[in-house]
């Protein structure tokens, strides 16, 4: 009984598939290929899309590290370039001077590799002889300073140039207060840190 | 009517307040003033020297240079002779009735080689004959040796005359400040000419000092390394030895008998001074001890004593000791509360007087004289113009050269610490740290003076 039944359900039910109108629509091969290869197109473009802009990120945030990097090197450097300046005809540490080294520690601790020269300086008054000497204490009062506070004795230098290199060669006492100072040179190592 | 006088008052006293002069900021325990109270200095007449032989340029050149140096010798008043008196027999009547006490006449004839006899004739007016004839020898004008040659023949003119040698027989040695790094070892005759470079680094180079022989030269000069390092070179040679080389090494100065070398030394907190056999080269020693920097020594023309200068007071000032250390006595003027500056003491080649430059806080720096044999008595200051330092004495014991401004001009200048009279010697914004050598051409010897 079923047999008679169900063959002419199944015929019908082909029938009336192929005939369209209120029936399911019928897939077509060749566009389903088309349009899963559209798709796949598309997640790959968006795969490259997300990868490209992955990579941009990465390179910016490599370029802000680079750029962070070489803004905290040029930081260092210039506080280890910064001078300090004395009192007439005295080499003694000021306040004000003790803050610059303090930074310079900092650094120097950071970068145990550089080695700098501290070079002392004085202004045009008093004797050429003596300045040059004078010259000689302030370097040597700043480097006992640095080592006072644990950088290593060998990795600094002194010298003097006595009244040779004023910054300033006008005779006023503010020329004066300038051209008394010391220094500071890095003679080796690469200065990349602050602390 | 009290307010308008009281007005009228100041107004007139005002200038003279403002017309104060410098030496009231003088320091305690300084007076102005030179040496001795001016002497009236005899007038003397230099005649043109006559010329046999083709040597009338030799002859010109040479009366130039003589009546330069007796000039530059301040112990004469110099009488221009009238055209008429210029030649011809000496008419002592004549001169003085012009006012003139010493007249000196000569002549050049040719001698063995391209060399001549330069003779000289002092006489004496007053007495009315000759006081003393000589021929020097000299070489030709294009010899290097010419103008010393001439320079002695005055020396023993103004020794005929007054009993002391000239000091025109002499150089000067300094350093020049190249601008934009470098220097220059410089010296010059001591009338100004024949200005020679006679070396050049491009670091630095301080303190040229002259050995007692006057052949050889001792300076500080930098290290690329950082070091400063002595160098002696032989003027004649031209060759350099090092005679302290490590370290930081200042201020050198030869004792007298030429056998010990004193300078300073950094010790890693001041710089200490020291003395070091040259002949040996050896033994090293010490010879003083303490805080404070001590440099530029000087010694005394016996080779007893140094002066030097020294901060431990907490400003620099000048001391006397033995020559072999130990303790010091304070020479230049010291008042508690007044601020000093003394520095750059050069001891005296013929006596006990130390020359130094010193000044007041805000004042400029003027040469001063101490009696190293008198410490504690009023220093003089010999100088109030401008500003002067870095005095170094002729070996007449009363020129000095030193570092100066002039009329706003800076350069090296002379001045006779007896009247008082300064020169220039050589102009020119760079120039420092002069040196005044001993004699170095005697015509006693005919050649330089060995020791």
């Amino acid at each position: 009984m079923h047999k008679r039944i169900i063959l002419p359900m199944l015929m019908g039910t082909l029938v009336l598939g192929a005939c369209g109108g209120k029936q399911a629509p019928q897939v077509d091969p060749a566009a389903e290929q088309a349009r899963l290869e559209e798709e796949a197109r598309l997640q790959r473009e968006a795969e490259e899309r997300r990868r490209a802009e992955e990579e941009a990120r990465r390179r910016a945030e490599e370029e802000a590290a680079r750029r962070r990097a070489e803004e905290e090197a040029a930081r260092a450097r210039e506080i280890l370039a910064e001078m300090v300046f004395f009192d007439f005809d005295r080499s003694d540490i000021r306040a004000d001077a003790a803050e610059v080294l303090t930074r310079k520690i900092s650094v120097l601790r950071a970068n145990p590799d550089v080695t700098i020269r501290i070079e002392g300086h004085a202004d045009e008054r008093g004797s050429d002889e003596y300045n040059l000497a004078l010259g000689m204490r302030r370097a040597q009062a700043v480097k006992d300073f640095l080592v006072g506070y644990g950088i290593s004795e060998n990795r600094i230098e002194t010298f003097s140039f006595g009244e040779d290199r004023p910054l300033d060669r006008a005779s006023t006492e503010e020329a004066w207060a300038t051209n008394r100072r010391a220094e500071f040179v890095i003679t080796a190592g690469e200065v990349t840190k602050v602390r | 009517m009290r307010r308008i006088l009281l007005f009228f008052l100041l107004v007139w006293a005002t200038p003279l307040i403002a017309q104060e002069p410098d030496t009231s900021r003088l320091p305690t325990g300084v007076r102005l003033g030179l040496l001795y109270p001016t002497l009236s200095r005899p007038v003397l007449a230099v005649r043109p020297f006559g010329a046999s032989g083709g040597l009338e340029d030799v002859a010109a050149r040479a009366t130039e240079i003589v009546r330069r140096d007796l000039d530059y010798s301040d112990r004469f008043e110099m009488f221009t002779v009238p055209p008429q008196f210029e030649s011809g027999p000496v008419d002592y009547d004549a001169w003085n009735g012009l006012g003139v006490v010493f007249l000196l006449t000569g002549d050049v004839e040719p001698a063995a080689g391209d060399s001549a006899f330069l003779r000289l004739v002092l006489h004496d007016v007053v007495y009315g004959n000759v006081k003393q004839v000589r021929a020097f020898t000299i070489p030709a004008p294009t010899s290097p040796d010419f103008r010393m040659a001439v320079h002695a023949a005055s020396d023993e003119v103004v020794r005929w005359a007054t009993g002391q040698p000239g000091m025109a027989a002499s150089r000067i040695v300094f350093v020049r400040r190249v601008p934009g790094g470098g220097a220059e070892l410089m010296m010059v005759d001591s009338d100004g000419e024949n200005v020679q470079r006679i070396a050049s680094t491009e670091t630095s180079i301080y303190s040229p000092t002259w050995a007692p022989d006057g052949r050889r030269i001792v300076y500080s000069i930098a290290d690329p390394d950082g070091g400063w390092y002595l160098e002696e070179r032989d003027l004649e040679t031209g060759r350099v030895r090092t005679l302290a080389g490590e370290g930081m090494n200042l201020t050198p100065a030869y004792s007298p008998d030429g056998r010990r070398l004193a300078f300073a030394i950094w010790s890693g907190q001041s710089h200490d001074l020291y003395d070091y056999d040259i002949v040996q080269g050896c033994c090293r020693r010490q010879l003083r001890r303490g805080p404070g920097e001590d440099i530029s020594p000087t010694y005394s023309p016996d080779g007893r004593q140094i002066a030097f200068m020294s901060d431990r007071l907490g400003q620099p000032h000048i001391y006397v000791m033995s020559a072999d250390g130990g303790e010091a006595t304070l020479l230049s003027p010291y008042t508690y509360g007044e601020p000093g500056y003394y520095t750059s003491p050069d001891w005296s080649p013929t006596g006990s007087l130390v020359a130094f430059h010193g000044r007041s806080r805000g004042g400029h720096p003027q040469i001063m004289v101490a009696d190293a044999s008198r410490p504690g008595d009023t220093v003089r200051q010999l100088t109030e113009e401008g500003s002067s330092e870095d005095p170094s004495w002729a070996p007449d014991g009363r020129h000095l050269v030193f570092v100066g401004v002039r009329g706003g001009r800076q350069g090296l200048y002379v001045m006779d610490a007896v009247s008082g009279r300064t020169r220039p010697l050589v102009l020119g914004g760079r120039l420092r740290l002069p040196d005044w050598s001993p004699t170095l051409y005697s015509a006693s010897a005919h050649s330089v003076r060995g020791e």
